[in-house]
């Protein structure tokens, strides 16, 4: 077996330490970082992620999974850095203000950080104004907003105004999601897109990015 | 107007209504989601001059339903003429007491009620001066039909519904002391006092009070209650009684849980002791011998039977028990009758045999998928995730507030579970699958109704209102959003 494919499946079970040191091994073998990066990380992420969107493993198996690609992630960021290896796009993601339920955001997070992608999280209680300015100042393709209240949700309303008066929508699309949101409520206010679940979510941020790049 | 035909009976109805808000009372089918179009739980057959199925219709049901002319009344507008055919009956609720309580102090000369508004039904109790109990009776919430959970409601009170939500339920405490004092051979004006217990949000739209502070962050209540109103303040039959609304812990944490910990007596007790009301949301509470601190956690509507594939509430034709015998499953249904759905205490059965007998692994994995329970009656692997959630949400909750508090889990002296859901929970499956720490389930009690009994005790012993006032101002809320030993142990727990 090779060394990529034993660091997918190690990934897969959540076994972080051994992730870490498959990863170490691979580098001082000198297989190129963007290899180890999509053939190992990234394809056990991707197992996981179409096995969750398939109700086969639950939130407990993504949540170790992806402590077990962060782990091997750190190692390669440096040397990606050097290599002039680039992520496949930029987001930033947040719970809207007045929520604080941030499970569902996290992991939609992993999932997208499972998909290459480079994701800043804003936490909770994210002000409108703050998902903007991000995507201003660190030049993100995509805002991804989370509510779990139907009493909270009509604040990616106001996420979506804020980026048309900030004249970067054009630019910028907006992702929405979270147990009360629906396609009809993403049609309503105008946002670009949501998905059911997390897996789903990160798929469709790597097509915008592509589209967009 | 133009008609519509509802179970043969004829109906005039604005065009443009939505179904569910136009049927007559008991042909409107449950809409658990408030009308969302996500629960897919008010399904009815429809035909006629209808609006085209929704987005949400389409994703809800199959084909061969929506060939059948089968609609979801939340999503479907009358536009003219049509016949619509709904199946809905009355649920089953919980009634509360069953012997007279001791009464040193009545609040009332004459006649007395103690009323627990729950987000589910209402159940109010009779008393006479004695303590006797004249006359108890239950009934749905009628707030139900703005939706299942205190947020649906909440939103629907910020859409300008505020008035009309207090209407409902006020209506609905009177018809039930209408028909309480009518057969106790009393007037309806007869009770002089009255206590309403109810969690936070239930009492914000019961007295008409503003609940928007409830629904989002920071979550700070600005009324705690712990007053006395008349029953002309609330619009009630009897206008001269004294209305003592017990004083809530927090935004989320409620008089009912106040009312719950008189009646469980558990700050009377040495020792480390838990209080839990499980339902659409769980409250979660610990004496530790000195300091009360509480917690609720949102379990989502699993246990109440809705947004599982086959969930019902716990009427004729739910399975409300499974047992495994020989490695085959048993399942009760209530009535007798044919099994038609499942309700939440047959699910933590169902649940506990499939792993019991290898169906389900700890990871949550249903195999084979789906499993069959009683006749037509099945649990996916989607409705397993749906209790997963549910389950970690209430257990991880347990675990956060015995952390918080600093005692062993192992130190825990008894649980107690209060409400509706827990009176039909089997202990022992509710430790199987880690609803509950199993090591618990010995030293687990079951107390139905204690809120309203707490209510009961208030209304028959004036002097324990200041006592249950000064533990709901005493008690020390913990925040599970932000805690991370929540976040590690709803992870953990997840698992069976």
């Amino acid at each position: 077996m090779s060394i990529l494919t034993d660091i997918s499946e190690n990934l897969q079970k959540g076994k972080a330490k051994i992730v870490k040191e498959l990863v170490q091994q691979a580098i001082d073998q000198g297989i190129p970082v963007q290899q180890i990066l999509d053939e190992g990380l990234l394809a056990g992420m991707s197992v996981i992620g179409e096995k969750f969107k398939n109700n086969e493993v639950f939130v407990p198996e993504v949540l170790v999974a992806a402590r077990a690609m962060n782990m091997g992630a750190a190692l390669l960021k440096p040397l990606m850095k050097e290599a002039g290896v680039e992520a496949v796009g930029k987001v930033c993601i947040g719970t809207v203000k007045g929520d604080l339920h941030d499970i569902g955001k996290n992991l939609v997070k992993m999932m997208m950080e499972g998909k290459g992608l480079e994701v800043i999280d804003l936490g909770t209680d994210v002000p409108p104004e703050t998902y903007v300015q991000t995507a201003i100042d660190q030049g993100c393709q995509i805002i991804c907003c989370s509510a779990l209240l139907t009493t909270t949700m009509g604040m990616m309303e106001e996420v979506v105004k804020k980026t048309e008066e900030a004249g970067i929508h054009d630019k910028v699309k907006i992702m929405v999601g979270g147990a009360p949101v629906t396609q009809t409520f993403c049609d309503q206010i105008g946002a670009d897109c949501y998905t059911a679940d997390a897996a789903s979510a990160a798929d469709a941020a790597v097509s915008i990015c592509k589209a967009s790049a | 107007m133009v008609t519509i035909t509802v179970n043969g009976t004829v109906f005039p109805v604005e065009p443009g209504a939505r179904l569910s808000d136009c049927l007559p009372a008991h042909a409107a089918p449950e809409t658990p989601c408030g009308g969302a179009g996500r629960c897919g739980k008010c399904r009815v057959v429809a035909r006629g001059c209808l609006s085209e199925p929704s987005p949400e219709e389409l994703r809800a049901l199959s084909p061969a339903e929506l060939a059948r002319g089968v609609r979801l009344a939340c999503c479907t507008r009358v536009l003219g003429s049509c016949e619509v055919f709904s199946g809905a009956s009355a649920p089953a609720f919980i009634l509360g007491e069953s012997e007279a309580l001791p009464a040193p102090a009545p609040m009332f000369g004459r006649v007395g009620a103690a009323v627990d508004v729950g987000t589910t039904t209402l159940a109010v109790c009779l008393y006479g001066p004695d303590g006797a109990l004249l006359a108890q009776a239950g009934k749905m919430n009628p707030q139900r039909r703005w939706g299942a959970d205190v947020i649906s409601r909440i939103e629907a009170s910020r859409r300008g519904e505020r008035e009309a939500l207090a209407q409902a339920v006020r209506e609905g405490i009177n018809e039930l002391l209408a028909e309480l004092c009518a057969g106790a051979g009393l007037a309806a004006d007869a009770p002089d006092a009255l206590v309403i217990t109810g969690n936070t949000a239930m009492l914000y739209l019961l007295t008409g009070a503003d609940p928007d502070c409830l629904a989002h962050a920071p979550f700070e209540a600005d009324r705690l209650f712990g007053e006395t109103l008349t029953g002309a303040d609330l619009g009630l039959c009897c206008p001269g009684a004294a209305v003592y609304l017990p004083r809530c812990i927090s935004a989320f944490v409620g008089a009912d849980t106040a009312t719950a910990l008189l009646a469980a007596g558990l700050t009377e007790q040495p020792g480390v002791h838990l209080l839990a009301d499980i339902g659409t949301n769980g409250e979660i509470a610990l004496w530790d011998g000195h300091t009360l601190s509480c917690c609720s956690t949102a379990a989502g509507p699993a246990f109440e039977g809705a947004g599982l594939s086959m969930g019902m509430p716990g009427r004729a034709g739910a399975v409300d028990h499974v047992t495994l015998e020989n490695g085959r499953l048993n399942a009760h249904v209530l009535g007798e009758t044919e099994a038609e759905g499942i309700c939440g205490s047959g699910v933590v059965d169902a649940l506990a045999c499939l792993l019991a007998a290898g169906d389900l692994d700890e990871s949550g994995l249903l195999d084979p998928e789906p499993a069959q329970i009683c006749g037509k009656v099945f649990l996916t692997q989607k409705d397993v995730r749906a209790v997963q959630l549910a389950k970690s949400a209430v257990a991880a909750g347990i675990v956060t507030l015995t952390h918080a508090s600093g005692a062993e889990p192992d130190r825990v002296d008894s649980l107690s579970i209060a409400g509706g859901f827990g009176s039909y929970l089997d202990v022992k499956s509710a430790g199987a699958i880690g609803l509950i720490p199993e090591e618990l389930v010995p030293r687990t009690r079951i107390l139905g109704n204690a809120a309203l009994r707490g209510a009961a005790m208030l209304l028959l012993d004036r002097t324990l209102q200041a006592r249950c006032e000064s533990t709901a101002r005493q008690a020390v809320t913990v925040d599970l959003a932000s805690s991370k030993v929540f976040f590690q142990a709803y992870t953990d727990c997840m698992f069976f």
